[in-house]
């Protein structure tokens, strides 16, 4: 256990690795800030740039862009009070107040600490319960990988909230757009309408380029304009007091632990980790009313729940191979094309990747809180920086980064269809987090059922049969109908609201 | 500019892409439950997809609503992601950039054609800069077809 962690240390610690760590939470961080973009956008747009690393190297880059876009997405929320994700919205209910009372400066101060400290009991989790997990992993057969992947897609649409439907919908569709290309199986092509470039399938980046960054770009730029950022965040306003200090450990404590057990869950780990979180500092406190309006328990404890989940949600990704989020899902993708499989074998097989990532998640940590302390006066100015300079600038570097990866025009052209589909989807509150994780999490689903239903001699039934299986299978089945119930009894209730005739209410 | 009932056109949109899938899906081997063949996945899942999508074509039916479209900077950045492609496999990188920043630019009326043209030299002086001198791709400059 010491010497893997040493190990990990080792290869993290190379001035190489060191140096892009570092470049990866600067350039997060830098597009973080930017409205509208989240580490999500970040990794896509980045992507391109860690070809030409090794693969250690590469995913300790994506690792710290991850941080630094999630990092930079709180700058923006709290100075701006618009959410780039749904974690950080909660972050908002009291950061936003807090810089309204001229606290900007304390907010993001306690930000900062409490997402390292989050992010460090999740890599303390990351580290203990990795490997046992693993292997488990090592146990499972098809069936079981099939049933743990549903159960992923499943509450990645019903936990995160909104429309049932508009999310079924967008898996469906994610898992539809996985089949095309070669089945892996017969050999056959399948949706390549006679283009060569599909014959590997549609492109990851492309999907993930045109559904958050085109699709985002477009619907920031008249938003864009009217913000203005009149606070000033100076290095000296971001110390917090005694009393601020003391008030935070606990929430920081509290948030750590339940973001640590949530991220690990598949489906949307870090966005309940931070609500739950919230919420529980509201149940413990004294005095409820100062919620809302600027308390600092409530940016420490969601902050430190949504960092401590963000790691732990790395250990079903590496260690099972099944991505909780769509983030996850675009780690996993870029982990394929430096050709490693995550998965029980990573662990064993590759202990140089694994503990090295592991160990340069806490660097990457490290380095953001050096970085983001002295620096917050950058970050505030790129923030004021006009935005019409900024999106065509985005929109050209979306266009080099999906050409470069295949130095494919084919792709660029796929980032328009996506990205227009992708904008009227956003318009009409469809979120396209759930086809990404469908897209990815498609080509495994399909080849694990079809393994599995030909051991089963094609009887589901025997599938269900078997105890652990059969029970994720139930897990599923229990979450969907809760959330059909959960439609159905809003939909009564909208009816009777609207029975009450007008004047009354 | 509104369009009538935003949220049934695009539930339309993906009853089309569901039901075209569905049809191409029919000519893969479909197989039996257990050797499935390459066709029954696509199958299921386009059925699946056409269903969900025509039963959230018949909710916004039903609740109609007018939701607001950026008509302008949806077509400009569409056509600067479009043109940039179009300019990539004809001229090379550096028109390339001229054509997305200028036609990006287009998504607000009064940009004007100064900063536009500082914009796009300044970026592809930096991309030139990142992605041939320091990455080392290789890739046209300028091309001629």
């Amino acid at each position: 256990m010491w010497e893997n962690i040493l190990l990990g240390f080792a290869t993290a610690m190379t001035v190489e690795n060191l140096m892009y760590c570092f470049v990866g939470v600067f350039l997060g961080t830098f597009i973080g800030v930017l409205p509208g973009l989240g580490s999500l956008a970040a990794i896509s747009m980045l992507l391109p740039m860690s070809f030409y690393l090794e693969p250690t190297t590469a995913l300790i880059l994506l690792a710290g862009i991850y941080y630094g876009g999630e990092y930079g997405g709180s700058i923006a929320s709290i100075l701006l009070n618009l959410p780039g994700t749904p974690s950080a919205a909660v972050t908002c209910l009291d950061g936003n107040p807090m810089a309204k009372q001229g606290r900007a400066g304390v907010a993001l101060f306690v930000t900062a600490i409490a997402s390292f400290v989050g992010g460090s009991v999740g890599v303390v989790a990351l580290m203990g319960f990795g490997p046992s997990i693993a292997q488990l992993g090592l146990s499972f057969g098809p069936a079981d990988y099939f049933a743990l992947m549903l159960l992923g897609l499943v509450a990645a649409v019903t936990v995160g909230g909104g429309s049932l439907v508009k999310g079924l919908i967008m898996v469906v569709l994610g898992l539809l757009l996985g089949t095309a290309g070669t089945d892996v199986t017969s050999g056959e092509f399948r949706y390549t309408f006679g283009f060569l470039e599909l014959r590997d399938g549609v492109s990851l980046v492309a999907i993930a380029m045109g559904l958050f960054g085109i699709a985002e770009v477009v619907s920031s730029v008249r938003e864009a304009g009217t913000r203005k950022i009149t606070e000033k965040v100076t290095m000296r306003s971001m110390m917090p007091t005694r009393a601020d200090m003391r008030r935070t450990v606990g929430p920081m404590a509290r948030g750590s632990s339940i973001g640590g057990f949530l991220g690990a869950l598949p489906g949307a780990g870090t966005v309940i980790a931070a609500f739950l979180a919230y919420a529980t500092e509201i149940r413990v406190a004294k005095d409820k009313t100062r919620f809302g309006k600027g308390a600092v328990e409530g940016v420490a404890a969601p902050e430190s729940a949504n960092n401590a989940a963000a790691q732990t949600a790395f250990i079903p990704t590496l260690t099972i191979g099944i991505p909780g989020s769509a983030t996850m899902s675009i780690m996993l993708g870029a982990l394929m094309i430096h050709g490693i499989t995550p998965g029980p074998l990573l662990v064993t097989d590759h202990p140089t990747i694994f503990w090295g990532l592991i160990a340069s998640f806490w660097i990457g940590n490290l380095f953001l809180l050096v970085l983001n302390i002295p620096l917050i006066g950058l970050w505030v100015k790129v923030l004021q920086f006009p935005y019409k300079y900024i999106y065509p600038v985005v929109i050209a570097l979306i266009c080099i980064g999906v050409f470069s990866m295949r130095t494919s025009v084919f792709d660029v052209g796929l980032v328009v269809i996506f990205g227009g589909l992708g904008y009227l989807l956003q318009r009409t509150g469809y979120s396209a987090a759930p086809l990404i994780l469908g897209f990815v999490l498609g080509p495994m689903l399909e080849e694990n059922l079809r393994r599995a239903m030909l051991m089963a001699r094609g009887d589901a039934m025997r599938m269900v049969s078997d105890p652990v299986t059969g029970s994720i299978l139930g897990l599923s089945a229990a979450m969907l109908i809760w959330a059909i119930y959960g439609g159905v009894r809003n939909v009564i209730r909208s009816r009777q609201v609207k029975d009450i005739p007008p004047g009354e209410t | 500019m509104h369009l009538a009932n935003l949220r049934f056109t695009v539930a339309g949109i993906l009853a089309v892409i569901g039901i075209s899938a569905f049809v191409i899906a029919l000519g893969y081997e479909f197989g039996s439950a257990r050797r499935m063949g390459p066709g029954y996945f696509p199958v299921v899942l386009s059925g699946i997809l056409t269903l969900l999508a025509v039963s959230e074509m018949i909710s916004a039916a039903m609740k109609p609503g007018a939701i607001a479209v950026d008509w302008r900077p949806f077509m400009a950045i569409l056509a600067a992601v479009a043109g940039f492609a179009v300019t990539m496999a004809l001229f090379g990188m550096i028109p390339a950039f001229f054509v997305v920043i200028g036609l990006s630019t287009l998504s607000e009326p009064r940009f004007g054609w100064v900063p536009a043209l500082i914009l796009a030299v300044v970026t592809s002086t930096g991309a030139w800069l990142l992605f041939s001198r320091f990455l080392g791709m290789t890739m046209p400059l300028f091309d001629w077809p």
